[in-house]
């Protein structure tokens, strides 16, 4: 019956799309409420500046750097719903919402990406946005849906271990967004 | 009154209730395998390797067993694997009760609504009972079928 099981779960597994496609071997390596370093795999990217960007952007983002320093020491630095609002004005810091997708539809914070930490192909999401060349010591804020939620923590990890330092996870996350009547988008799009 | 109990007009109808609850409960859990391996991690007692093993192919097992209850095949072996599964479903619980860690019980997959951490340890307190609950449905299914082997 274990082996029909397996057998079973596999085809189901081979057949289901990305929303319901599952790795058979996870990789969650966040450890729950921790706020300690987490080690980086050898031979992994390497951080890399960023591109130029004009002389606003760059004032903008000194701004931000003595607001919310690097901290390569943790993986992810907890910021309040001010904090992300002022992050949301200046409107060049990456958003990452870790709900899942079908959460994201429904509602998410006007301009965030989708970056669900239980679906197959965020590994993939992390390693493209590390190729488009975003500074890994500026801030990128993520977050999910606040109070006992993990996933933004979780997703802070991965991006802390492909080489950004600046990670700020949202502590109240959407629930707190939308009380507060910000803007929300929703649908597949930012 | 043991006669009773381990009749198989009973034995019958626990077959149908235990097979209807695992396998509604395992089709809930194939139908959002992440959404199911995001409550395995939350009880923080599986390794981060395994959860999504256990997230694929524990459903199936349910299901896979359901059926098997259903329509009378191997029913010793089904009884036996769900006794098991509900007993280290009990432990999960409980383990996480006496850390005081709320967590959702993912029994018929993720919760739609939000909830309080009383409201979920609450929970967690009756999900428990009703897992015990089940497993005196499977003692009754392994005792009825022993009296089977046993009548000449």
């Amino acid at each position: 019956m274990l082996a029909a099981a397996v057998v079973c779960a596999a085809v189901s597994n081979a057949v289901a799309g990305p929303e319901r496609h599952l790795r058979w071997i996870g990789s969650y390596e966040a450890a729950p409420g921790g706020t300690s370093a987490a080690a980086r795999p050898a031979g992994g990217p390497a951080p890399t500046p960023a591109a130029s960007s004009s002389v606003a952007g760059a004032a903008a983002s000194s701004a931000a750097a003595r607001a919310f320093p690097p901290h390569p020491e943790k993986p992810w630095a907890e910021i309040s719903g001010d904090d992300v609002v002022s992050l949301h004005e200046r409107g060049d810091v990456p958003i990452l919402d870790a709900r899942r997708t079908s959460v994201y539809r429904e509602g998410h914070i006007a301009g965030a990406r989708p970056f669900s930490i239980w679906e197959s192909d965020v590994d993939d999401k992390v390693k493209a946005f590390f190729t488009e060349g975003h500074d890994p010591s500026q801030p990128i804020v993520v977050y999910c849906s606040g109070g006992e939620c993990e996933d933004s923590h979780m997703l802070a990890t991965k991006l802390h271990m492909a080489g950004f330092d600046n990670a700020l996870v949202y502590k109240d996350g959407f629930p707190d967004w939308q009380k507060r009547g910000l803007p929300v988008h929703t649908g597949d799009t930012p | 009154m043991n006669r009773r109990i381990l009749s198989p007009w009973v034995t019958v109808r626990v077959q149908f209730v235990l097979a209807a609850f695992f396998v509604v409960a395992g089709i809930a859990k194939i139908a959002d395998p992440p959404g199911f391996a995001h409550e395995v991690h939350n009880y923080q007692i599986v390794p981060g390797a395994l959860v999504n093993v256990m997230a694929l192919v524990l459903p199936w097992l349910e299901v896979i067993t359901g059926v098997c209850l259903f329509l009378g095949i191997a029913v010793r072996t089904s009884a036996r694997i769900l006794g098991i599964l509900l007993a280290v479903f009990i432990a999960a619980l409980s383990i996480n009760l006496a850390r005081k860690h709320p967590v959702e019980c993912g029994c018929f997959g993720t919760a739609k609504v939000q909830k309080t951490d009383a409201q979920r340890l609450t929970d967690m307190k009756w999900a428990i009972a009703r897992d015990v609950g089940l497993l005196l449905l499977v003692a009754q299914i392994l005792a009825a079928s022993r009296a089977d082997v046993r009548r000449p």
